[in-house]
């Protein structure tokens, strides 16, 4: 692989398939080693990343895919719900890419369709689920494309 | 399996054809409620209330007829499918505030062994369709002799008004036969892959009940109900029915501590599906209680979706619908899966 960036005819993004569930399941352990984002093996089943319906709620894991060899490089979640006070949010989380493929743009076109995705379902605003400890770096990356930083969220775990 | 018939004590005599479909056709008097106007192959135990149970507490009495394309009841072995419609009407109304022109509404049940409720879908719309193109300006006929005959005395009018509706009656007899013959006799194509389990059930009980024999009497000349014949391979099909389901359930799981239930279906055509809609009810006493309402704008070949219901406490049954839109706004429904919480898998 050089190391250039990937364009978008090189890569396929698409829906989450059952197939995809080892390679997502690797770049979820490895986030997880990370971030510490509370990842639990056994909460993440093969269908859990299908499209999901539920009563005021729609998910889709996107997949990013290489047209050369099929391997799945890159994955997402985003959803749509709405929050207490009445809007519909759309939600990009569990963000990551594998290794060897950072830098190289994959989270950018994923991210681009992410968000058509969640314009196209109508949602009043998009927020992205980052970790604590992320780089000033990458949040500036984000606020080039209009994402500022509004909340922190504090988690108790049980 | 009990035959309808078999619930009285055993001295009615059986139509053979009872163990293959019952057909009501039923109006709403304005000043008595359900009337039956025909009830098909048997039309003697319409005052019987015991018979009629499962057809007056229908839950279809209680829908606008736009709300669904028709909506099912389970009764003693016997799936009731009901359908409500609007015809026109020309007849003076009983009760203050309606108007000679105010539609009759008519309601078709449509009754099944529960192993051929796989039929109940295509045969309620087709029996619709038919008694709907060819009797929509004569259901009022029908009606007004139905009242008309419950007058005591009956003058050459009103004897004149009774026998234009019996003359309706039987040709609406006889269209429901012959639709029934058609349907049942080409419903089943014969196919060289395994059919689906609802398909087999249904070719068993044709066989159990020894349906397929009936081409011999064809061949002696006497006439038969249905020239089903399942084991003929030359037999074409007119309308088929396909095999392999457009839409099947690959998993269930039932999610203890969120109380949910997760349903993986997948798209098993290799045609996006649009339209879809998704329904998870229970049915309480004879009413389905509705959980959960989606809307699947579009749905890709071969793909899985997940769907996750909200569940009741302490109702363990529940029937998860898949239901197309079809051009007419009618709803086509493609698949019924009962669950019971106790016999799936726990996470």
């Amino acid at each position: 692989m050089s190391d250039d960036v990937l364009k978008e005819e090189d890569i396929i993004i698409r829906n989450y398939r059952t197939s995809d569930y080892q390679a997502t399941l690797e770049i979820l352990q490895k986030l997880n080693k990370l971030y510490d984002i509370g990842f639990d093996e056994k909460q993440w089943r093969e269908s859990s990343g299908l499209r999901q319906f539920k009563p005021n709620l729609k998910r889709i894991t996107l997949i990013a895919e290489l047209k050369s060899n099929g391997e799945v490089v890159s994955m997402g979640v985003i959803e749509a719900q709405k929050n207490t006070i009445g809007q519909y949010v759309g939600l990009l989380g569990n963000w990551a890419t594998k290794d060897e493929f950072i830098g190289k743009g994959v989270g950018r076109l994923l991210a681009d369709r992410a968000i058509q995705i969640l314009q196209s379902w109508g949602c009043d605003s998009i927020r992205i689920d980052l970790p604590y400890k992320t780089d000033k770096k990458l949040l500036d990356v984000f606020a080039k494309t209009g994402f500022h930083p509004i909340l922190i969220v504090l988690e108790k775990r049980f | 399996m009990v035959v309808l018939s078999d619930i009285f004590n055993g001295s009615v005599d059986k139509n053979p054809n009872e163990e293959l479909c019952v057909v009501y056709v039923l109006y709403f008097d304005e000043k008595k409620g359900q009337i039956p106007l025909l009830m098909y192959p048997d039309d003697r135990f319409r005052n019987n209330k015991r018979y009629m149970r499962p057809v007056n507490y229908h839950p279809v009495w209680f829908l606008e007829s736009a709300e669904l394309d028709h909506i099912d009841l389970e009764y003693k072995g016997y799936a009731f499918f009901g359908k409500k419609f609007a015809t026109k009407s020309d007849r003076p109304k009983r009760r203050a505030g309606l108007e000679v022109e105010t539609p009759e509404t008519i309601v078709l049940i449509v009754s099944l062994p529960i192993e051929l409720e796989i039929f109940g879908d295509g045969l309620i719309r087709k029996l619709t369709e038919e008694l709907r193109s060819k009797f929509e300006d004569q259901f009022s006929k029908v009606i007004e002799s139905e009242i008309a005959n419950e007058n005591v005395i009956k003058t050459p009018k009103v004897q004149e008004r009774i026998t234009i509706g019996k003359k309706i009656k039987v040709f609406m007899r006889e269209l429901i036969d012959n639709t029934i013959k058609n349907y049942f006799a080409n419903a089943i194509q014969k196919k060289t892959e395994s059919p689906s389990f609802k398909t087999q059930k249904a070719i068993s009980y044709f066989a159990l009940r020894g349906f397929d024999s009936l081409v011999l009497n064809n061949l002696r000349g006497e006439d038969a109900f249905s020239n089903i014949q399942i084991f003929d391979p030359t037999k074409q099909a007119i309308e088929a029915i396909s095999t392999t389901l457009p839409i099947s359930i690959n998993n269930i799981n039932f999610i203890s501590n969120s109380q949910e239930i997760e349903i993986t279906v997948q798209n098993n055509t290799d045609k996006e599906l649009k339209n879809i809609y998704i329904t998870t009810t229970h049915v309480k006493e004879f009413f389905e209680k509705e959980l959960m309402s989606l809307e699947v704008e579009f749905w890709f070949p071969q793909e899985e979706l997940l769907f996750v219901s909200p569940i009741v406490p302490h109702i363990d049954e529940y029937l998860f619908t898949v239901n197309q839109r079809v051009d007419d706004g009618d709803y086509l429904k493609i698949l019924t899966q009962r669950i019971d919480l106790k016999l799936i898998n726990k996470i």
